[in-house]
C-alpha cells in the first residue's frame, strides 16, 4: 500500500487545485503558485506532485476540449477528491490544533 | 513568429516519457513558453529544453517492462542465443574460422610489438626533437665544392666541428661530443677486465639526454680529467654492493693511470641508438692528445647539439657551405661537407655511415607490416569464403525471420553481431597467443619486446574497434548474402544453389594462393640468399682461425715477434700473424697519393689495414701481382705499400702487375707500391671490396690471428691460454673464432631470415586451413553425387581429380599472379647485398611445387576420404 502522507510542496499544490475547483490545470497552477509564493516555481516539480497525489487518490484527472492553444494538445484538468479534502482538512485541524496550544506571550 | 519549441528537447521529451502523460506535459510546457516567449524567445527556448530535463524524473520515465523496452534487449538476447547455437553446432567451421582469425590477429599483434619497439627508440629522451647530429663527409678532391650524396655522410667525424658551429652560429644553444669506443683495460683489487665499450664524452652528457644519473653530480661528473661516469652493470662487475662513488679503477693507459669514478648512471635503455657502458671524461682525452681537438681532419668523434628555442634548423643549414669553406677551404688534396640529422631519425632514417651504435631498417618494418595485413586478410578470406559457400545452410532461418517480419537491419544487425562475437572469440585466442608466444618474438627478433608492452590504456579501445572492424570487414559481405535472400524462395523448398559469390570465391582463393605462392618464394629467396653468404668464396680463409685480442698493448707490441715464435712452437698451431685488425672489424681510411699511369701523382682515400709480414700468407690471401712484405726485406716497414685490385683499377692500373713500383705518400710514409692483392672480402658481403692499402706497421697491432689444427680445438685453446698467462700475465686472454665473428655481421639478416619465414609459414599455414574447410564443405555437398558416381563404377582417382581439379586451376592461375609480384620485391630487397643469389626459375619451381604439395595434400585429405567411402551409407538414407 502506498503511504498516504502528504508533503508540503504537495499540500501547497492541493490547496491551489481545491481553489481553482474544475478549472486546474498544470500551468494554471504554476501560476497560482507563483502568485501565492512570489517565486518562481518549476513546472515539473508540479507535475511530480500533481502524479504521485493522482497515484495516492487525493486528485483526480480528465482532459479537456482540443483547442487551438498549446500547439493542439489537450489540457488536463485536475479536481479534489473526497479523500484529498479530508487530507487537508486534517492537516488544517492538526495546524490549527498545534498552533491553539502557543502561549499567549509576545516573542522577542 | 510563432513560438516553436526546440526539436531536440521535444524528440527527447517523446523518447523517454509515458505516453498517457506526454500530450499533457507537452501542452503544460508549450503553454509556459508561450507565455515567456513575448518577453525573450530565447530565454524561453532555453528553459524549455530546460525544464525538459527536469522532466527526465522516475515519475515520468517509461516504465522498463517487456512492450515499453528503451532498448529492445530481448531481440538481441535471441540473436546471442542463435550465433552461440550456431557457433557450436558446427564445430569444424567454427574451429577453423576462430583460429585462422585467432592466428592472425596474434601475428598482427606480434607484429605491431615489435614495430611499436622499433619506432620507440629514442623516444625517452625529453629533448629529442630538439637535439640534431653532425654528418661528416671527406670527400676526394674532384668532388669537393660539389654537393654531397645523403650516403657519403658518415656520423663519425671531427672535434673541432663542434666548437666551431657553438662560435658561428647563433642558433646552435650547446654541442655534445664522444668518442667511439675505446678498449681499456680496468683493475679493481683483484678484478681485471678489458672494457670495449667505454667512450670519452663531453661533460654536458647529462644536460642534453635523459640518462638517469643515479648517483653523482649530473653537473660535474664529467669535468675533471681522469674521471668516469659507469652504467649500472659495469659499476655492479667491480664493486658489487659497495658505493662505486669516489672509488679508484687503474687503467692501461700509461704509468700508474687511475680512474675515479664520480657516477653512476642507468644501463643505457635497449631502444638506443647509443650502445656505450660507460662514459670518461674528454678532459681525459685531452691531456693525451689535446692537437687533434683542432684536426679537422682527425675522425674520431660523434657530434651532437640542440638549437635555441625558436631557431630553425634549416637557417643553420642555410649556412654549411660558407662554414665548411672558412674552415676547410684550404684542405689541398681533399674535401669535407657536414649535414644535420635529427636525432630522432637516427635509428630508422639514417643513411649515413659509420653509426654508433646498431641501426634498424624502416624496409623490414614495412615488410613485416604487410606480412601482418596478408595473414590477417588470409583469415578474413577464409571466413568469407566459409560462410558464403554455407549461406544455405541459414537460408531457412533468414526465409522465416523474413515471414515473421525481421527488417533487412535487424537482419544484418543478426549477422554482423554474430561475426563480431565469433572475431571476439579469436580475439581472446589471439591475446592468449601473444602472451604465450612474445618470449619466442623476443629471441627471434633479439630484443626485449614483452607483450606487457601492450598494457596501455589506448590499446583496449583499440583493440575492440579492431575486432569489431575485422568482424565486420570477415563477416560483411556474408551478412550482405543472407539478408539478401527471398523468402517465397527460400520456402518454397526448390532453392538449391546459392549461385551468388562463386566468381567471388574463385578470386579470394586466388588472390590467397598469390601471397601464400609469394611469401614462399621469398622465403626460398632469403634462405638462398643466407647460404650463399655463408658459402661465398671471402677471399682467405676463416677456417680455424682464433683471434686473440690484446688491445694495442705497449708490452705485447714490443715483443711481438718472441710471443709469435712461442705460440708457434705449438704443435697445433700452424701460422701465426699480427694485425691491427681482422677482417670484419672497422678500417679506417687514410689520403694515399700514388703515382698514376701518366707519372702525375693522384690522391684517393682507400682503406687502410695494418698488418704485418706474416698477414697475408697466414690468410691464404692471393697475390694478384708483386710480393707480400717478408722478412727478407727490412724496408717494409717504413718504406712499402701493398694495395688490393679495386684499388689499383681505381688508380687506374687494368694490369696489376703495372702497378709495382709505383711511388706512393701515404701518412708521412713514402716509398714504392711492391704488390696487389687479389680482392677479399673484408667487410660483409653487404658490401662491395673496397680499395684497400696493406701497410706494415708493428707498432700498431692489436690482434693475433692463429690458424690451428681442426682437431681437439679445446685442449688447443687452454693451452693457449696457458702459454699466453706466461707471456702476457698482464693481459686476459680474450680469444674467438673468425668465422663466428665474421658471420655475427649477418646477424640481423638472419633474424630477419628466422622471422621471415615464421610468418611466412603462418600465412601458409592459415591459408591451407581456409582450403580445407572449403574442400571439406563442398565434399559434403556433394556425398551423394559420389555415392552415384562410385555405385556407376568411378575410381577413386578419378573422384579426387573431380573434386581437386577446380582448385588446381585456381592454383595455377595464383601461381602466374605470384611469380611476378615475388619476383619484383624479392629484387629490390637482394639489392641491400653487393654479393646476391640470383632469382633463377628454378626457385619458383620449387616453392611453387612445394605450394603445389601443401594444397593438393590439404584437398586430398577430404577427397580422399569422399572417394573412399561406402556409397552404401551416402546413399541410403533417401
Amino acid at each position: 500500500m502506498k503511504s498516504v502522507s502528504l508533503g508540503e510542496f504537495e499540500e501547497l499544490v492541493l490547496l491551489i487545485v481545491a481553489a481553482q475547483h474544475d478549472q486546474s490545470y498544470g500551468v494554471s497552477i504554476l501560476e497560482g503558485l507563483e502568485e501565492q509564493l512570489e517565486r518562481k516555481v518549476s513546472i515539473s516539480a508540479v507535475h511530480v506532485a500533481l502524479k504521485r497525489m493522482d497515484e495516492k487518490g487525493f486528485v483526480k484527472s480528465r482532459f479537456g476540449g482540443i483547442t487551438k492553444d498549446r500547439g493542439g494538445r489537450r489540457k488536463k484538468f485536475y479536481v479534489i477528491t473526497a479523500l484529498g479534502k479530508s487530507m487537508l482538512d486534517q492537516q488544517y485541524a492538526l495546524r490549527t490544533r498545534i498552533y491553539q496550544q502557543i502561549p499567549k506571550i509576545s516573542f522577542t | 513568429m510563432k513560438p516553436n519549441p526546440p526539436k531536440y528537447a521535444l524528440n527527447f521529451l517523446r523518447w523517454f516519457c509515458r505516453e498517457d502523460y506526454l500530450e499533457e506535459l507537452e501542452g503544460d510546457l508549450i503553454e509556459v513558453l508561450e507565455m515567456q516567449w513575448e518577453t525573450s524567445p530565447k530565454k524561453a527556448r532555453r528553459n524549455f529544453g530546460f525544464q525538459v530535463i527536469r522532466h527526465f524524473h522516475p515519475e515520468f520515465i517509461k516504465p522498463i517492462t517487456a512492450e515499453n523496452k528503451l532498448i529492445n534487449s530481448a531481440m538481441y538476447l535471441n540473436h546471442f542465443k542463435i550465433a552461440w547455437r550456431h557457433i557450436f553446432s558446427k564445430k569444424l567451421y567454427s574451429f577453423i574460422n576462430i583460429t585462422g582469425l585467432g592466428v592472425g590477429m596474434a601475428c598482427c599483434l606480434l607484429i605491431l610489438l615489435y614495430v611499436k619497439y622499433e619506432l620507440s627508440y629514442d623516444q625517452y629522451h625529453e629533448d629529442l626533437d630538439k637535439i640534431y647530429r653532425v654528418t661528416h663527409a671527406y670527400k676526394s678532391l674532384e668532388e669537393k665544392g660539389k654537393p654531397t650524396a645523403p650516403e657519403a655522410f658518415q656520423v663519425w667525424g671531427c672535434a673541432p666541428v663542434g666548437p666551431a658551429m657553438l662560435k658561428d652560429f647563433p642558433e646552435v644553444k650547446s654541442f655534445f661530443r664522444f668518442t667511439s669506443p675505446n678498449n681499456m683495460l680496468f683493475e679493481y683489487e683483484d678484478k681485471r677486465f678489458q672494457e670495449d665499450n667505454l667512450v670519452f664524452a663531453d661533460s654536458n652528457a647529462f644536460e642534453m639526454f635523459s640518462w638517469k644519473l643515479l648517483a653523482g653530480n649530473p653537473e660535474t661528473v664529467l669535468d675533471e680529467p681522469n674521471t668516469v661516469v659507469l652504467t649500472e652493470k659495469i659499476a655492479h662487475k667491480y664493486f658489487g654492493s659497495e658505493d662505486p662513488i669516489g672509488k679508484v679503477i687503474k687503467v692501461d693507459l700509461g704509468e700508474d693511470a687511475v680512474f675515479k669514478v664520480t657516477g653512476v648512471m642507468e644501463n643505457v635503455p635497449a631502444n638506443s641508438h647509443f650502445a656505450f657502458e660507460g662514459l670518461v671524461s674528454m678532459s681525459t682525452f685531452r691531456r693525451f692528445r689535446s692537437e687533434i681537438f683542432d684536426w679537422w681532419g682527425y675522425v674520431d668523434f660523434y657530434t651532437y647539439f640542440t638549437l635555441n628555442e625558436n631557431a630553425n634548423i634549416a637557417s643553420v643549414e642555410n649556412k654549411i657551405p660558407e662554414f665548411v669553406e672558412k674552415y676547410t677551404g684550404n684542405w689541398e688534396n681533399s674535401g669535407y661537407d657536414i649535414a644535420f640529422e635529427p636525432m630522432s631519425d637516427a635509428y630508422l632514417h639514417s643513411v649515413a655511415g659509420r653509426q654508433p651504435g646498431e641501426t634498424g631498417s624502416l624496409q623490414n618494418l614495412y615488410i613485416f607490416s604487410s606480412i601482418a595485413i596478408f595473414i590477417l586478410l588470409i583469415a578474413c578470406i577464409n571466413f568469407i569464403n566459409l560462410s558464403t559457400s554455407r549461406s544455405l545452410e541459414r537460408a531457412k532461418e533468414v526465409g522465416i525471420r523474413k515471414v515473421v517480419g525481421a527488417h533487412r537491419q535487424i537482419l544484418m544487425g543478426q549477422f554482423l553481431s554474430e561475426f563480431i562475437l565469433l572475431s571476439f572469440f579469436a580475439a581472446v585466442l589471439a591475446l592468449l597467443l601473444v602472451v604465450l608466444f612474445s618470449p619466442i618474438l623476443q629471441d627471434l627478433t633479439g630484443k626485449p619486446i614483452s607483450y606487457q608492452n601492450l598494457l596501455e590504456w589506448e590499446t583496449f579501445p583499440s583493440l575492440f574497434a579492431g575486432v569489431v572492424i575485422i568482424g565486420i570487414l570477415a563477416g560483411g559481405y556474408p551478412a550482405i548474402l543472407l539478408v539478401n535472400f527471398q523468402p517465397a524462395k527460400v520456402l518454397k523448398g526448390a532453392f538449391k544453389s546459392t549461385g551468388g559469390g562463386v566468381a567471388l570465391r574463385k578470386g579470394l582463393v586466388i588472390f590467397q594462393f598469390s601471397l601464400s605462392i609469394a611469401l614462399m618464394v621469398g622465403t626460398a629467396v632469403v634462405f638462398s640468399q643466407l647460404q650463399y653468404l655463408r658459402n661465398h668464396d671471402l677471399g682467405f680463409d676463416q677456417e680455424q682461425m682464433v683471434i686473440v685480442d690484446f688491445g694495442w698493448d705497449g708490452k705485447v707490441q714490443e715483443q711481438i715477434e718472441s710471443i709469435k715464435n712461442t705460440i708457434l712452437d705449438h704443435p697445433n698451431v700452424f701460422s701465426i700473424a699480427a694485425s691491427r685488425a681482422v677482417p670484419g672489424n672497422f678500417l679506417p681510411n687514410a689520403g694515399t697519393n700514388i703515382e698514376g699511369p701518366d707519372g702525375e701523382m693522384v690522391s684517393f682515400g682507400p682503406t687502410i689495414y695494418e698488418i704485418d709480414q706474416d698477414f697475408i700468407s697466414n690468410y691464404k690471401i692471393e697475390m694478384a701481382a708483386g710480393r707480400a712484405f717478408s722478412r727478407d726485406f727490412p724496408n717494409d716497414t717504413s718504406q712499402s705499400l701493398i694495395l688490393n685490385e679495386s684499388a689499383a683499377k681505381m688508380w687506374g692500373y687494368n694490369n696489376p702487375e703495372d702497378m709495382i713500383g709505383k711511388r706512393f705518400e701515404q701518412w708521412g710514409k713514402s716509398g714504392i707500391v711492391i704488390g696487389v692483392v687479389k680482392n677479399f672480402n673484408y667487410q660483409s658481403l653487404h658490401k662491395k671490396v673496397e680499395p684497400l692499402s696493406l701497410r706494415y706497421e708493428p707498432y700498431s697491432m692489436r690482434k693475433f690471428s692463429i690458424r690451428i689444427k681442426s682437431d681437439n680445438i679445446p685442449a688447443t685453446i687452454s693451452d693457449l691460454e696457458k702459454t699466453w698467462g706466461e707471456l702476457v700475465p698482464h693481459r686476459p686472454f680474450l680469444y674467438s673464432f673468425l668465422d663466428e665473428t665474421f658471420d655475427k655481421q649477418y646477424k640481423a639478416d638472419m633474424r630477419f631470415g628466422q622471422l621471415f619465414s615464421v610468418f611466412s609459414g603462418i600465412a601458409i599455414l592459415i591459408a591451407c586451413l581456409g582450403l580445407f574447410g572449403l574442400t571439406a564443405y563442398t565434399t559434403s555437398q556433394r556425398t551423394k553425387e559420389i555415392g552415384v558416381r562410385k555405385v556407376l563404377g568411378a575410381s577413386v582417382s578419378s573422384i579426387v581429380t573431380l573434386l581437386s581439379a577446380g582448385f588446381i586451376k585456381l592454383f595455377f592461375v595464383a601461381l602466374l599472379i605470384s611469380i611476378p609480384l615475388s619476383w619484383y620485391v624479392m629484387n629490390r630487397w637482394l639489392e641491400g647485398f653487393a654479393y646476391r643469389v640470383g632469382v633463377g626459375y628454378e626457385l619458383f619451381i620449387i616453392s611453387g611445387a612445394i605450394a603445389l604439395l601443401i594444397a593438393l595434400f590439404t584437398i586430398s585429405w577430404q577427397s580422399l576420404k569422399a572417394a573412399f567411402a561406402n556409397p552404401v551409407n551416402s546413399l541410403r538414407s533417401e
